[in-house]
């Protein structure tokens, strides 16, 4: 069956906002979800007999609306995502989709950005301190005010006037166990909060 | 929207859409455990088959989140209708996955029908 003309034109305006609205998602998977709601919507047309515009209409009203259609694969795919696989680049690719979707995906977001940078902070400290034993290490320093700092210092440049290395050698196992468990527990808050989004998001909205 | 009009008249109403979008994901799965269908056909088989209020809308991205998770597998095959059309599948995982919730469901369903039996005929 062939469509042509206005017809044809409604169900490309249909998907064309819903292509804009799949943000973030790659352009082989904007490109399938097209093709398929398509020929679903072809298919929907031709078993009513003949292509009106009345059908289309019908076909298209029950798909839903093109802006909450695209919300239910955004959200649907993101977090599918996030729990198939537990490699913390997934999640924040997943996070920074949900991001531009929510307010919520945005807290998350920093909440999960800033564990895992502190997490990664602890494990280089740790891996750097054999080469920058002066310097690398957990240390306590006078700020310009005068007032106590804590500083996690990758080792690079000179000592620290007035610093002391509160944990010396034990910055190296101490900064691996807490690392890797500040990244496992970001990636457990991730996916947390990702399945009570999708929780509340499956629920009625009335 | 009739399903959407729906949910805000009656508590009893709302309990219900949640069942059913609740059983959604199983039906989806278990509509194909004979073999693969493409997504009318998996929506007219709900229809045909069960008693759920299936919105469009609802199925397709299911259906990709199913393919995201590996429970499905998707191809495009050329139909007479001078159009592709992309066919679902069941993985291997997805079979497993659709045997437990089945068994989960029977098990289940079973326990709550001796509870509710007696209310259910009235006595």
């Amino acid at each position: 069956m062939t469509i042509t003309g206005d017809v044809k034109q409604k169900i490309e305006a249909y998907l064309s906002t819903l292509r804009g609205r799949l943000r973030g998602a790659s352009d082989a998977e904007v490109r399938e979800i097209a093709e398929e709601l398509r020929s679903h919507i072809i298919d929907k047309v031709a078993a009513s007999g003949e292509v009106t515009a009345a059908g289309v209409d019908a076909a298209l009203a029950a798909l839903g609306s093109p802006e909450e259609l695209a919300n239910e694969y955004m959200t649907d795919n993101l977090l599918a995502r996030a729990e198939a696989s537990r490699s913390p680049l997934r999640i924040m690719e997943s996070l920074f989709r949900w991001a531009s979707l929510s307010v919520a995906g945005f807290f998350v977001l920093v909440g999960s950005m800033v564990g895992y940078y502190l997490g990664t902070v602890f494990l280089l400290v740790a891996a750097l301190k054999p080469f920058h034993p002066q310097t690398a290490g957990l240390w306590l320093l006078r700020g310009s005010t005068g007032d106590p700092e804590i500083s996690l210092r990758l080792g690079f440049g000179s000592v620290p006037a007035g610093g002391m290395d509160i944990l010396g050698w034990w910055i190296v196992p101490i900064g691996l166990l807490a690392g890797c468990a500040v990244v496992m527990l970001t990636t457990r808050f991730a996916l947390w909060c990702a399945r009570q989004y999708r929780r509340s998001h499956l629920l009625p909205r009335s | 929207m009739r399903e959407r009009d729906a949910r805000d008249q009656e508590p009893a109403d709302k309990w219900e859409v949640q069942l059913r979008k609740g059983c959604l994901e199983l039906a989806i799965l278990a509509a194909l455990w004979d073999g693969k269908l493409y997504g009318l056909e998996i929506l007219r088989r709900l229809e045909s088959d069960s008693d759920l209020i299936v919105s469009e809308g609802t199925v397709y991205p299911l259906l990709s989140r199913l393919k995201a998770l590996g429970l499905v597998r998707s191809e495009w095959v050329e139909s007479d209708a001078g159009h592709p059309r992309k066919y679902y599948a069941l993985t291997l995982a997805g079979k497993q996955r659709v045997r437990e919730m089945a068994g989960m469901w029977v098990r289940f369903s079973t326990s709550m029908s001796r509870l509710l039996g007696p209310l259910a005929s009235g006595k």
